[in-house]
């Protein structure tokens, strides 16, 4: 019984380390990809047509193309023209990226969504296109795709796994190592609470900003 | 009517015995039998391996000299060879599993793996060699120290460098990749300064790109190439040893690892 707590400790001691790689991934492209999603979706209903399309254009490439040829792309393709990222960059890179673009559509569909009376009534209390989104139909924009963001930030959490292509040594690859070693299925299970445990922690983190939002409606 | 019943009790004791000993009979080894009976063996490997098992450039087919061996062997079974590509540290699981037959694609014979499979008799010389950069200051084992190295996880590449302790020990970081030529991608883009590889394969990739790599004079060990069985497959290893021993003997081997390799390096 001893030695059994014993291997599931050093296993899962062993997974969290890739764990962290995870995590530093995963923060980095949230903090990167929702402000620039909401730009970008600021961008997508604006009156400059040459913006919109250009953006129109990253967002079809994006979310039309596998995140995997993506990774590929940006660490081994740019290193044959010279471009040589290390690991943890082009990851970030390609993960902000990535997210943004359907970060991108979220926000543009949850700015659309909100009625034009609004629009109409801050014109009519004088107020400017910056302060009219600033303070009317950012926040319940923001209110309403609250859900949608928290199923992306879920997504991400799983998506990571990816960066073993490049030669990253993530939570799940972790696992997998000592699964080869020791032909048990205990690091995935290991791996299974892990991940399940980030999770549940976004859920929980989303539930309270929907709540603070929640005056809004 | 006891005496009835025990005459009956005594005949279907005997038929279930008779049936038992039949089914375990043929349980102890059929693999010879099945194999022949379904027509064809599949072999599972790495397709990114060259020159032992590798896509074409002309149309895609698997090539390479494990394949041109596999044909060969079943030919000579009078059966088919169907491939089937396989991520490669899952490869023992698709063994057991029974996904694959076969596992035909350089596959080194090492204490690990033989608790886990059956190897038929080795066919080829390895060694795990480093190769480097050609302009690159390492030159000796010792030189490694500090630096970063690259892989193919789960290979027998991996198990060299990590027995090696004074150089495993000694290295920055050992960066683990899906296949050799990702390694040697990024070997050549300066991310990795050294890769651990099979010579057989690290002499073919060099050979794709004279003049960027070179090969440190020591090495991590030697090894022998084996095709990897299913321990429970005696009458298939007996075959297969058969059929390899004929082929390493006569012409047709000689005239496929000559095509592959320009001398006959078949161990004999």
């Amino acid at each position: 019984m001893d030695t059994l707590v014993q291997y599931i400790l050093d296993s899962a001691l062993f997974i969290l380390k890739g764990g962290i790689l995870t995590l530093k991934l995963y923060f980095v492209t949230i903090l990167f990809s929702i402000p620039l999603g909401i730009l970008f979706a600021l961008i997508k209903i604006s009156k400059y047509r040459l913006l919109r399309n250009l953006t129109g254009f990253y967002t079809w490439v994006f979310r039309g193309t596998p995140l995997l040829l993506q990774l590929f792309f940006t660490y081994y393709g740019l290193a044959v023209v010279g471009i040589t990222l290390q690991p943890f960059s082009a990851a970030a890179i390609t993960f902000v990226v990535n997210y943004t673009a359907y970060l991108t559509e979220i926000y543009r569909a949850g700015i659309e969504s909100i009625d034009k009376g609004q629009y109409e009534a801050a014109r009519a209390l004088n107020m400017n296109y910056v302060q009219t989104m600033r303070r009317i139909i950012l926040p319940q924009a923001i209110r309403r795709t609250i859900p949608p963001t928290c199923n992306e930030a879920i997504t991400l959490v799983k998506d990571t796994a990816l960066v073993s292509v490049i030669g990253m040594s993530d939570l799940l690859i972790s696992a997998k190592e000592i699964f080869a070693r020791d032909f048990v299925i205990t690091p995935f299970l290991i791996a299974a609470v892990i991940y399940l445990l980030m999770t549940t922690v976004i859920v929980y983190f989303f539930r309270k900003i929907e709540n603070k939002y929640s005056i809004y409606e | 009517m006891n005496s009835k019943f025990v005459k009956i009790l005594s005949i279907l004791t005997a038929t279930v015995v008779i049936l038992a000993g039949c089914t375990r009979e043929q349980s102890k080894d059929d693999s010879l039998k099945k194999i022949k009976e379904k027509g064809y063996f599949i072999v599972g490997l790495d397709d990114t391996f060259p020159p032992m098992g590798f896509r074409s450039e002309d149309n895609n087919e698997i090539v390479g000299f494990d394949i041109d061996l596999a044909n060969e062997a079943a030919k000579r079974m009078g059966i088919k060879v169907q491939f089937k590509p396989v991520v490669w540290d899952g490869i023992i699981m698709s063994l057991d599993r029974g996904d694959v037959d076969l596992i035909w694609n350089g596959l080194t014979i090492t204490e690990e793996r033989e608790k886990q499979i059956g190897f038929s008799k080795p066919y080829l010389n390895n060694r795990q060699i480093v190769i480097v950069r050609f302009d690159s200051s390492v030159n000796k084992l010792s030189d490694l120290k500090g630096k970063i190295i690259g892989l193919q996880r789960g290979s027998s590449s991996e198990k060299a460098l990590n027995s090696n302790e004074s150089v495993s020990k000694s290295v920055k970081e050992i960066k683990k990749y899906e296949n050799n030529n990702l390694a040697l991608m990024d070997l050549t883009a300066k991310r990795v300064d050294a890769v651990v590889i099979d010579e057989i394969a690290g002499r073919w990739s060099m050979a794709m790109k004279p003049g960027s790599y070179k090969i440190l004079d020591e090495d991590l060990g030697k090894e022998l190439y084996g095709v990897g069985i299913r321990k429970t497959d005696l009458n298939l290893k007996e075959e297969l040893d058969r059929v390899l021993d004929q082929i390493k003997n006569d012409s047709t081997g000689e005239e496929i690892s000559k095509k592959w390799f320009g001398t006959n390096i078949l161990l004999k």
